[in-house]
């Protein structure tokens, strides 16, 4: 009796989370994809469904095709930069001892901060005139190489991309941190002993264990990235002239500042199945990863 | 600073003794919350803030709930409140393709009853009542302030390199020159937020191709590629080849444009008369004095001289909890005291012409001459035409000022998406 | 480096091991300089006014610790950040708390039960941590204005509450299957019931757990902007975030202004992570790495 109906107990558990989650969480995601097929405005009343007509459209417009392009080059930055420089860093600060305890202390404080706020900081880095990036570049004589680095088409995308890298390393380098704590130390003492160098054993040992943090930190640092708003919003708008415009802010500007929602609305769906596809990747790898490690 | 916000406290206390009181103070007391959202939020906001003080004062049974948000916020958030059908009572709004935008999309309730019952159609020009606060036949706003585009200019420069007020385009092109030789840059644009690079592509076009031209364009009846827009950006890349422009105009917001020119890095901006009240009230300069301005100059003999600016309205919703506050609140802001408590704080105009200007600084007196001889008052680009297009051109117009060399292929795609997004509204 | 101490293996320490370890740590502290480099931008900054900034430029050091910014943006008729800070405060508070106990419901079922459904409902539960919000902006925002919470710090509560669930479900489900099972049977032969086994055996266990999703969830949704932005509209009810990026437009070239304002908006998640960093932390890889 007590085992036909064991899922009442845990039930009683997990309704009230299910239940909010499913109210303010999963059915506006679904009713969203329900506006993708229409032509709604936003603010008037009525709409029309047009179906597959948003979805058709994408393909041809030329801004879509261009934040595609410009999330890619943001995805394909924030997989390397950020990704590499958080393991230099953990490897670094690797051990136990005050300097690295503070040092690492210090890379991660940006991780702390709101989105709002890094961008605010990061816009008076690269003003043209009083910004440190061209003071710096004058200091060394290469004023040439100054410019207005978020006014420039050729260098606004970078330019975020950088504050964003600049947030998103110190989260990297915890990660890969606790990944180091579960590499096994007799076995790096192994390697040594068998007359390994430092980097024999990083490159054969150290960075193979690592594998389910690497997993990890990219899986995170892609949705992240896909999911990258508040820091370009702030800083250029996805501007000059759409350059820095990705998918996510791409979808705010066709929505709210065109009144486009309906149009909107499906670039998210797009966005979403981006998102969808990382985040099957993402368990497979999980899965792999432990089943490779239990 | 102090003595002017004294002054405008006392205001509305005056206006309640002495003022016509508006049709409904005398029915039924007016009661409940009461909802106001405006875009004033920098300079300008306190003085929304006294007004509406003054209002809540009159009408005692209110419960106002007002707030400020920052200019650019408050096109994304007022349209998300219009969206989830749960708006503010009243809100300031821009005259022109906006307002008809929102009134196509049946989110606000003509004032019809209010503004016949007070006789508002006497107080104001007719030039704006028409274009600005009537949509398909009915009124749906009232104006609260006049904006005026105009060059600003340092005028301890201009009497530096001796020059004198252009009239013509080409002496604006020998003063940009004589600023040149003397290393200063003649121009100051900043379009971080891309705006304010519009008011070239206007004023060019409107002494050029004309008023009627425009208006066609901005409907969506002229081209893109017509010859009278190449024109235009023709000009406009004369200036901008000869490197007359204080470099990288999308690194800097109009604030700090209009600051190079305060503090003498670039010799005028092409700014709205809203720049005064920032060179006056932040800054401390005496107008007349400190800075000036002059009209654009003419660039064809015979094109009827246009005046350009916003004029900032305020209008009710169609949903509002408490229309007959909203609509009692747009009567009140038709005081010609309470036009000019705001139109001094902010540095704008006020639009009533009961209004007694005599106490306009020389700068402000001169531009409101100009605007009552101007045959015509035209709305610029982004008021002009309707916001999904105007997106289209506000990329395009900075996009120019990046890359202005082959404006041509430029121009052809604006028209292309210009055209889509036509078609879109239809 | 790694932590094969080269004493260990009873090798004499080596010159070249010394010099390496002393360019490293000359690299890493000119990167670090680098890397603090905007924060301390911003404290200098903070003391400088309108007129000390163009004279003397953003990076130097300010000629006193002018506090007259920080004060103006506090100021009620000015930057009015007081009243903002402290709707921040009675936003993340409960939301964290309402986010956490729920996640602990969720994780606490999800761990401890076996029943159909339960990997593929933790998936779902899960999942929802990589939807991007923005996805459901517009219907959230009409589901607020129905239910009538609209510009109520109440919405910006709800949402935190539902959006935080899968962080902390998944964190919390994570914590419980670590605690054995012997555990629970044997409360169950001694008689308790399920949900007294919950109340006074799991949960005084779940401490650690709690602290790491206390701090996370107390950042996140303190520099949370979205959300308080589309969902709140009034002075009375508008948060930091929001606030402070009302005043860039209004201090456009007050950089002492948005440095004071920036500095104070981000002092309670900086006093949290000096404070609380180890829960941070493991929040952050406990969870991920575990997944």
């Amino acid at each position: 009796m007590y085992k036909r109906y064991k899922w009442i107990v845990p039930a009683t558990f997990l309704f009230l989370p299910v239940t909010v989650y499913l109210a303010f969480v999963i059915i506006p995601t679904l009713n969203s994809l329900f506006y993708s097929f229409t032509d709604w405005a936003g603010y008037g009343a009525d709409f029309d469904l047009i179906w597959l007509d948003n979805f058709a459209r994408i393909f041809t417009d030329r801004l879509f095709s261009n934040a595609i392009k410009n999330t890619a080059t943001w995805l394909a930055l924030a997989m390397s930069v950020p990704t590499l420089a958080g393991l230099c860093l953990a490897l670094a600060l690797q051990g136990k001892n005050a300097v690295n305890t503070a040092y690492k202390s210090l890379f991660y404080l940006p991780i702390a901060l709101s989105p709002i706020i890094v961008g605010i900081i990061w816009v008076w880095i690269y003003s043209p005139q009083l910004g440190i990036v061209n003071l710096t570049l004058k200091a060394i004589g290469q004023e040439h190489l100054a410019r207005a680095w978020l006014a420039n088409p050729d260098t606004a995308l970078i330019a975020v991309f950088v504050a964003w890298a600049w947030q998103q390393t110190g989260l990297n380098m915890v990660i890969f941190l606790a990944g180091l704590t579960s590499v096994p130390v007799p076995l790096v003492e192994a390697a040594r002993v068998d007359g390994a160098n430092y980097w024999q054993t990083l490159r054969r040992v150290t960075i193979p264990m690592l594998r389910p943090a690497t997993v990890v930190v990219m899986a995170l640092t892609a949705i992240n990235a896909l999911k990258s708003f508040e820091v370009i919003w702030v800083m250029t708008k996805g501007g000059p002239f759409n350059s820095s415009d990705t998918l996510a802010v791409f979808m705010y500007s066709e929505s709210f500042r065109k009144y486009k929602m309906g149009y909107g609305s499906s670039i998210a769906v797009v966005l979403f199945l981006m998102t969808l596809i990382i985040i099957v990747l993402y368990f497979r790898q999980t899965a792999a990863a432990e089943e490779l490690y239990d | 600073m102090i003595k002017r916000r004294l002054a405008i406290s006392i205001i509305p206390i005056l206006v309640t003794l002495f003022a016509v009181t508006p049709t409904f103070a005398q029915g039924e007391a007016l009661a409940g919350d009461f909802t106001v959202s405006h875009y004033f939020g920098g300079f300008g906001g306190e003085f929304i803030e006294e007004i509406v003080d003054g209002f809540v004062a009159e009408n005692p049974g209110l419960n106002r709930e007002e707030s400020p948000v920052d200019h650019e916020q408050f096109k994304t958030s007022i349209l998300v409140q219009l969206a989830g059908g749960n708006p503010p009572d009243t809100f300031s709004y821009w005259a022109g393709a906006r307002i008809q935008f929102i009134v196509d999309g049946d989110r606000l309730q003509p004032i019809d009853d209010v503004w016949t019952e007070n006789d508002l159609g006497s107080m104001f020009p007719q030039a704006v009542i028409d274009t600005g606060l009537t949509y398909n036949g009915q009124i749906y706003a009232v104006p609260l302030t006049l904006h005026w585009v105009g060059m600003f200019y340092n005028t301890a420069l201009f009497e530096q390199v001796g020059a004198g007020v252009p009239q013509t385009w080409d002496e604006l092109v020998e003063v940009a020159e004589r600023f040149k030789e003397a290393g200063i840059p003649a121009f100051s644009l900043g379009s971080r937020e891309r705006w304010p690079a519009q008011f070239w592509f206007d004023m060019i076009l409107l002494r050029t191709a004309g008023n009627d031209y425009r208006n066609r364009l901005m409907n969506g009846e002229a081209s893109y590629t017509d010859p009278e827009v190449v024109r235009a950006f023709s000009l406009w890349k004369e200036l901008v080849d000869a490197e007359y422009f204080h470099p990288d105009a999308n690194a800097y917001d109009y604030i700090q444009s209009a600051d190079f020119v305060a503090n003498g890095e670039a010799a005028m901006t092409l700014m709205g008369t809203w720049i005064g009240g920032h060179y006056t009230s932040d800054l401390g300069m005496v107008p007349g004095e400190d800075y000036d301005y002059f009209a654009f100059p003419i660039i064809d003999e015979g094109v009827p001289h246009a005046s350009l600016g916003p004029v900032d309205t305020f209008v009710v919703s169609k949903e509002a909890a408490n229309s007959d506050a909203a609509k009692a609140f747009l009567v009140y802001l038709t005081d010609p005291e309470v036009q000019l408590a705001f139109a001094d704080g902010a540095g704008n105009l006020a639009p009533s012409l009961m209004a007694d200007t005599s106490g306009y600084d020389p700068v402000k007196q001169r531009i409101a001459e100009e605007i009552a001889r101007d045959p015509v008052f035209a709305y610029n680009y982004d008021l002009a035409t309707p916001p999904p297009v105007a997106e289209v051109g506000l990329n395009a117009f900075s996009e120019f000022m990046a890359r202005p060399g082959n404006f041509e292929a430029l121009l052809e795609r604006v028209q292309q998406d210009a055209a889509a997004e036509f078609a879109d509204l239809n | 480096m790694i932590r094969v101490g080269s004493g260990k293996v009873g090798k004499p320490i080596k010159w070249s091991y010394l010099l390496g370890r002393t360019v490293l740590f000359i690299v890493l502290t000119a990167l670090l300089i680098v890397f603090m480099l905007p924060v301390y931008g911003v404290i200098v900054t903070s003391f400088k006014s309108v007129a000390e900034v163009s004279t003397s430029g953003y990076w130097n050091l300010p000629q006193s610790l002018n506090l007259a910014n920080f004060i103006k943006v506090l100021n009620p008729d000015d930057g009015n950040l007081g009243l903002y800070l402290k709707n921040s405060l009675l936003l993340t508070i409960p939301a964290s708390v309402f986010s956490i106990a729920l996640g602990t419901l969720a994780g606490y079922g999800l761990a401890k039960y076996s029943f159909n459904g339960n990997a593929a409902l933790f998936v779902f539960m899960v999942a929802g941590m990589f939807l991007p919000p923005q996805i459901a902006l517009i219907p959230i925002f009409r589901l607020m204005n129905d239910i009538g919470l609209y510009d109520t710090l109440w919405a910006v509560i709800i949402i935190h509450t539902a959006f935080g669930i899968p962080i902390c479900t998944l964190i919390m489900r994570n914590f419980f299957y670590t605690v054995p099972n012997a555990l629970r049977e044997a409360a169950l032969i001694d008689g308790a019931n399920d949900y007294g086994i919950f109340v006074r055996i799991m949960l005084p266990l779940t401490r650690p757990a709690l602290a790491v999703l206390a701090t996370l969830q107390f950042t996140w949704i303190w520099n949370d902007f979205l959300w308080p932005f589309i969902l709140t509209q009034r002075a009375d009810s508008r948060t930091v975030m929001v606030g402070i990026l009302n005043l860039t437009g209004q201090y456009s070239v007050d950089w002492g202004g948005q440095a004071a304002a920036s500095f104070v908006a981000s002092l309670p998640t900086l006093v949290i992570f000096i404070f609380f960093q180890r829960y941070f932390i493991r929040g952050l890889t406990v969870g991920a790495v575990k997944g």
